[in-house]
């Protein structure tokens, strides 16, 4: 059996080979037998002679089946497929002490790696779960404020925002001192947009969206107090980019624990990350409910909006399809927040007279 | 294989097969591989761990490292194949791409700018634009990074020191390629046949190891009976596998008397009883597809696989494989499973799988010569895979 194939780089023709080092160079040289009856080097058997200086070994010598020796700059190469005379080589031979080179047991490598890895994705689990919570706050308000209003422009694009200056005035004045009595340090900006739904919510960097409709069928102002201190709540939580972090963080960690190969897992992941997202949309909700009621409390004003709100809701549609969708929902079940909220209809009006005249007019 | 019922017989003295001698020996070969699981994951374990620590910007060289294992791991005739690429050029490809889609993103925001924008369709916004238009070119650059990333691949890689290369346009691939595809969908998949051969032919025939081309002497009309066969009675199983998960699924709820509201109860406030029984019945459901559909798939796929290989050749190697519909099953459906059942971590499992296979099912008939193949003056393209990055990581 020959010891080594040496493959001249110009034709694909194989050459059986034996190899010699000298202290200066390699020689490789064609010889009829190979073992105990090898004559050697003969000057017409003589394949290459590669100076040592000029050797090196290629690819990843670690893995690779057996790493091709070659001389710098040229196509030619020797490849060892014996392990005892790359062994050999590589002692005589400095340049190519990588053929010697031996991983560790893989069961050992695999233990290792596989429990760094575990450790690693909870690592940035806990980091996306729970290091945006602390994080979301410390992002420049700049860069959150110019996603919200990038947002915003895709959103009503195709639709008409309403002017009214005194009903836009008077929801704005309310919406920023909940926001100051929460300790918020920016301006809130509150746009109404003509039309449905009975909506409201909220985008990064204090934009805050009401849909006209939701003011027409308040039937009181506590109601659409009670909406926009939920939704100050929201606002105060850093909740919009909270929620973007964490979808994007576990996307992210899908996409990387997937080694960046398998569009399958990234398809079932993506469910997964929705359910997650909508688990964090409830925990969010809850926050901001609790958050809104406090707000209004602290400000003397009625709190009992939300509840009220809620009610009006589950009046008009009482099978509740926050409830009937379960874990599918982003929101918490109706009668759950209902019970959370209820407040005595106590407390100075949040507008006043004047003020709640010109924001049911805002669209006029 | 050199009777009157080869391709090669057939094709004697005409197009591409006339170019080669006919093989005086046929002696017959099959590929070699060696890898071992252990080792393949103790690589990629390390990838993936780098993968999180990088946030992702390792997989260039992990990916490269990859393949230098796998390549190396299977020889042909007794000589190993080598990867040479490396991750530094799969990085400059992808950023390379985000160029390019940067700049189709300034294209888009000029055509917003200057067309739609405070004209009629000013509801249309410039994300729309842009997602619809990348939705538009998506499919075919898909195509086009599909072929780039195969020449990348190929011009990396070496076998007895010889650069591989595959010539041909990855833009006309890319345009056969979509046109093919638009082609089938709106024909109700009739045109399979004709789009299996006509994208496999240029990926074939403009493969080169060295100056040795690929040939290959396929027709979509060989396939054709096989394919009608295949088409209708897959009709036919889809009907009775629907028929027979209605019977079960029928059956069932109404024994137990369970209605829709309680279905629905069930779905969206599941227990853990709840999930193991949906379990259960996607397994169930499962085990009916797979036993009705699966089948007949890989029935049409495995026998595809074999007239692809066997009307191939490279000079006066011929190529054969005789893949059983079981091999197929586990090929195609077993290595899904694997990967989403390990959530991902059944990867290399499964390349250890596919290489086995390949080194077990395809035969090679004949030895080139190997002093008249000669070294390519071209070295392929300089950077590679950014497109097939963009749009598509899967395949090492």
């Amino acid at each position: 059996m020959a010891a080594a194939r040496y493959y001249d780089g110009v034709t694909a023709q194989v050459t059986e080979v034996g190899v010699r080092a000298t202290a200066s160079e390699l020689v490789i040289y064609r010889a009829a037998n190979f073992g105990a009856a090898d004559p050697g080097p003969t000057d017409s058997a003589i394949v290459a002679r590669w100076p040592v200086a000029e050797l090196a070994v290629l690819g990843d010598a670690v893995h690779e089946g057996a790493p091709p020796v070659v001389r710098r700059g040229g196509e030619a190469r020797l490849v060892v497929e014996d392990a005892a005379l790359r062994r050999q080589l590589a002692s005589l031979v400095p340049p190519l002490a990588a053929l010697a080179a031996a991983p560790a047991p893989a069961a050992q490598r695999v233990a290792t790696l596989g429990a760094t890895l575990a450790a690693l994705v909870g690592l940035f689990w806990l980091a996306v779960d729970y290091g945006t919570e602390y994080a979301a706050p410390w992002l420049p308000y700049s860069l959150q404020a110019s996603l919200g209003e990038t947002v915003f422009d895709e959103l009503v694009a195709d639709k008409d925002e309403c002017h009214g200056k005194r009903g836009l005035a008077a929801i704005n004045g309310l919406a920023n001192e909940l926001a100051r009595a929460a300790g918020y340090p920016h301006e809130v900006t509150v746009h109404i947009i003509e039309g449905g739904p009975v909506n409201a919510f909220t985008l990064p960097g204090g934009i805050l969206v009401f849909y006209s409709e939701l003011i027409e069928q308040a039937k009181d102002r506590a109601q659409v107090a009670g909406v926009l201190a939920h939704e100050i709540g929201h606002v105060v939580h850093h909740h919009p980019i909270k929620g973007i972090a964490r979808q994007y963080g576990i996307e992210l960690l899908a996409k990387l624990v997937s080694g960046g190969y398998s569009d399958l897992l990234n398809t079932l992941t993506s469910g997964g990350n929705i359910l997650l997202a909508l688990r964090n949309g409830r925990a969010f909700e809850r926050e901001a409910d609790a958050t809104g009621v406090a707000l209004l409390e602290k400000l003397g004003l009625r709190a009992d909006g939300i509840a009220g709100f809620f009610e009006q809701m589950l009046e008009k549609e009482p099978g509740d399809a926050a409830s009937a969708a379960g874990i599918w929902s982003s929101h918490p079940p109706t009668r759950e927040r209902i019970a959370a909220t209820q407040r005595p209809a106590t407390g100075r009006p949040a507008f006043s007279d004047a003020d709640w005249k010109a924001l049911r007019e805002v669209c006029k | 294989m050199t009777d009157a019922t080869s391709p090669w017989a057939r094709t004697a003295g005409s197009g591409p097969a006339s170019e080669f001698p006919a093989a005086p020996h046929l002696a017959p070969s099959r590929p070699v591989y060696d890898g071992r699981l252990g080792e393949l994951y103790a690589i990629y374990l390390r990838h993936v761990v780098l993968m999180i620590l990088t946030l992702g910007w390792s997989r260039f060289w992990g990916r490269t490292r990859l393949r230098r294992y796998l390549w190396n791991h299977l020889a042909v005739l007794g000589d190993r194949f080598e990867y040479r690429g490396r991750g530094r050029e799969l990085l400059i490809g992808f950023l390379l791409a985000v160029v390019m889609l940067a700049a189709w993103g300034g294209l888009m925001w000029l055509v917003w700018t200057y067309v739609f924008h405070d004209k009629p369709f000013s509801s249309f916004g410039i994300l729309d634009i842009f997602s619809l238009s990348v939705a538009v070119i998506g499919f075919p650059l898909a195509y086009v990074g599909h072929y780039a990333g195969l020449r990348y691949k190929l011009s990396r890689t070496r076998w007895r020191g010889i650069r591989c290369g595959l010539a041909g346009s990855a833009w006309h691939y890319g345009m056969v390629a979509t046109f093919l595809t638009f082609a089938n969908a709106i024909t109700a998949q009739l045109l399979t046949p004709v789009v299996s051969v006509n994208l496999a032919r240029p990926r074939i025939s403009n493969a080169r190891v060295g100056t040795l081309p690929f040939a290959f002497a396929g027709a979509a009309s060989d396939i054709y009976g096989r394919y009608i066969g295949y088409y209708f009675l897959n009709i036919a199983a889809w009907i009775a596998a629907i028929v027979a998960v209605f019977a079960i699924l029928g059956g069932t709820t109404s024994e137990f008397g369970v209605s829709t509201d309680d279905l629905l109860k069930l779905v969206t406030e599941p227990s853990l009883r709840t999930i193991l029984i949906a379990a259960a019945i996607a397994a169930g459901a499962y085990i009916v597809f797979s036993l009705l559909i699966l089948p007949l798939r890989c029935w049409w796929q495995a026998y595809l696989f074999r007239y692809l290989v066997s009307h191939s050749r490279a000079g006066p190697v011929l190529f054969a494989s005789a893949i059983t519909t079981r091999q197929m099953w586990g090929f195609l459906v077993l290595n899904y499973l694997i990967v989403v059942l390990t959530l991902g971590l059944g990867w290399p499992w499964v390349m250890h799988r596919t290489l086995k296979l390949i080194a077990s099912e395809l035969w090679l008939y004949g030895v080139p010569d190997g002093a008249a193949i000669g070294q390519p003056a071209h070295r392929g393209p300089r950077f590679g895979e950014g497109l097939l990055d963009m749009f598509d990581v899967s395949g090492v």
